[in-house]
């Protein structure tokens, strides 16, 4: 364990390094994760404002402002690209010496995901405080919401970048498919509660959102912290959900990759 | 202008014939460009699940514009960004030099090198939403709004053609940035709905300091062709193609300008 801890230590530093060398790279890519909900958040908030009473699926103006505000942080929590990227490390060879190496390239991809996360925090605080002085969000979260939330967001980070990367791992199988990316991230997006809160959507595709896991990711975490989820029972429910879908994860994880080992043939070394 | 336009019906038969090898890709990604269109259908869906109307936009307005939409970042995504991307690979290499050696105008071969014609896909998906949204609204097919439309649809093309080649022409003075086209896609994002969306003084900046508004939500209205949707009223195709002008024409200098810093291979 030692010696993982060690190398995760090197792959740490060696991941900020990189990523303040590409500050302005990543920068692109963190605008993305505040463009897109403060664009749902005008959208809602203007559907809210049309609406009769003021409200859609029982969010108000301000409220759906604090869930869109809230989107951003979780976003941002669980950015992952190994989904975009797997396919591309097994075509060009450059996963056969992360392959060779005495730790699991799982550690590598971790570590630059943390270390992207850690260095755009410096731009995207105060990005996000900005969103909030303009559109005034309505928190309702009492302490201990706010307390379980922070935790659940963590958990929703973890979650999110183990199961993607199990997902990843299907370009061990078909390296030429781009599509991956995009379709999980897609799906996450509507059933995560990325695109509206899940009470908004239509039956059919809310009880499809109930089975799959991404509504533990996004929609949970950001009920929670804005006050939304009133009973502390639910609350720890919804955390032990994340934590199995966790575990689930991690085991899958060593299952798929056992496998996928043994189906990978080196492209252009 | 002959000359012209055989070259790029030349360059459009190569593309064509790439496409041709590689066919499992093309299934793939023609089952990509379906996935994509439901995902704003059911966008759409869900919306208007919980409300029947927002500032005035319906279900079918959303509709028209979704479609818009589609087609206009298939359009893009066809014949705009390869270019601009092998352009600035060029850039990098110092592989340009083989363009401007040649006998043609610099900045009309830089756009016509190459076209991902598998795009055409978004671009008739997206149609054929617009209009069946347009016929959901007026139980006709507005033949004539379309006159306005494609005015409209022209001019958005050469501002997005304009802003495209800026972008990439930054890559004269900052050789590094390989995910620059991401500046557009950030502001691209703020068009995937109705403008009336925004609260006033962010309607005014997307009309006039960035004329996002001339690229989707303005077309898109022109088709639906009610008050409501007409953006800027009947004078808007007018008022497009003054930007459209004044856009290319700063492009054309700034590509002029960036060409002079650029050094060429190996330096």
């Amino acid at each position: 364990m030692t010696h993982v801890l060690r190398a995760f230590g090197a792959f740490l530093r060696v991941g900020i390094g990189t990523m303040i060398q590409y500050r302005g790279e990543i920068l692109l890519w963190a605008i993305w994760g505040l463009v897109n909900p403060a664009v749902l958040y005008a959208l809602w908030s203007a559907a809210a404002q049309t609406h009769e009473n003021g409200e859609v699926a029982g969010y108000g103006r301000g409220e759906f402002a604090a869930y869109f505000f809230m989107m951003m942080i979780v976003g941002h929590m669980t950015t992952a690209w190994d989904t975009y990227e797997m396919g591309y490390l097994i075509r060009s060879g450059t996963m056969s010496p992360k392959l060779l190496r005495p730790v699991l390239p799982i550690w590598e991809a971790l570590a630059s995901n943390l270390a992207y996360k850690l260095v755009t925090l410096v731009f995207v605080v105060p990005m996000w405080i900005l969103f909030a002085l303009i559109v005034r969000p309505a928190f309702h979260g009492a302490p201990w919401q706010v307390a379980l939330g922070v935790v659940s967001v963590l958990l929703a980070g973890a979650m999110n970048f183990v199961i993607g990367y199990c997902v990843a791992l299907i370009a061990f199988w078909s390296p030429k498919l781009d599509a991956t990316g995009e379709v999980f991230f897609g799906v996450g997006m509507f059933f995560g509660g990325r695109f509206s809160p899940l009470a908004a959507l239509p039956p059919l595709l809310g009880s499809i959102a109930s089975l799959l896991p991404f509504r533990w990711m996004f929609a949970f975490p950001a009920d929670l912290t804005i006050g939304r989820i009133n009973h502390p029972y639910e609350a720890f429910a919804g955390l032990a959900m994340q934590t199995a879908w966790l575990v689930i994860g991690i085991v899958a994880f060593r299952l798929i990759w056992r496998s996928a080992v043994k189906r990978y043939t080196a492209v252009s070394g | 202008m002959i000359r012209a336009l055989r070259l790029l019906s030349l360059y459009i038969r190569v593309s064509v014939q790439n496409l041709a090898a590689y066919r499992f890709d093309l299934i793939i990604r023609t089952i990509m460009s379906f996935v994509h269109i439901s995902a704003e259908l059911v966008g759409i869906w869900t919306i208007f699940h919980n409300t029947t109307n927002i500032r005035g936009w319906t279900a079918w307005h959303f509709l028209v514009l979704a479609g818009v939409y589609r087609m206009v970042a298939g359009g893009i995504r066809m014949f705009i960004v390869p270019n601009v991307r092998k352009l600035m690979e060029d850039i990098r290499n110092g592989t340009l030099d083989f363009v401007l050696l040649k006998p043609v105008n610099a900045q009309f071969l830089v756009s016509i090198r190459e076209f991902v014609v598998w795009r055409i896909t978004d671009v008739v998906l997206g149609l054929a939403v617009s209009l069946f949204g347009c016929w959901k609204l007026t139980n006709t097919i507005p033949l004539q709004a379309t006159a306005s439309f494609f005015v409209l649809m022209l001019a958005a093309c050469v501002i997005l053609y304009s802003l495209w080649l800026s972008l990439g022409v930054l890559c004269f003075w900052f050789v590094r940035i390989d995910n620059i086209e991401m500046v557009f896609w950030n502001v691209f994002e703020a068009g995937r709905y109705p403008i009336v969306i925004y609260p006033p003084w962010v309607r005014n900046m997307l009309t006039y300091v960035i004329p996002l508004a001339f690229i989707t939500t303005i077309p898109a209205g022109a088709l639906i062709g009610d008050d409501q949707s007409l953006i800027l009223g009947r004078t808007a195709p007018l008022i497009a193609i003054g930007v459209a002008a004044v856009s290319f024409a700063a492009a054309t200098w700034f590509f002029n300008f960036g060409i002079r810093r650029y050094s060429g291979a190996s330096a």
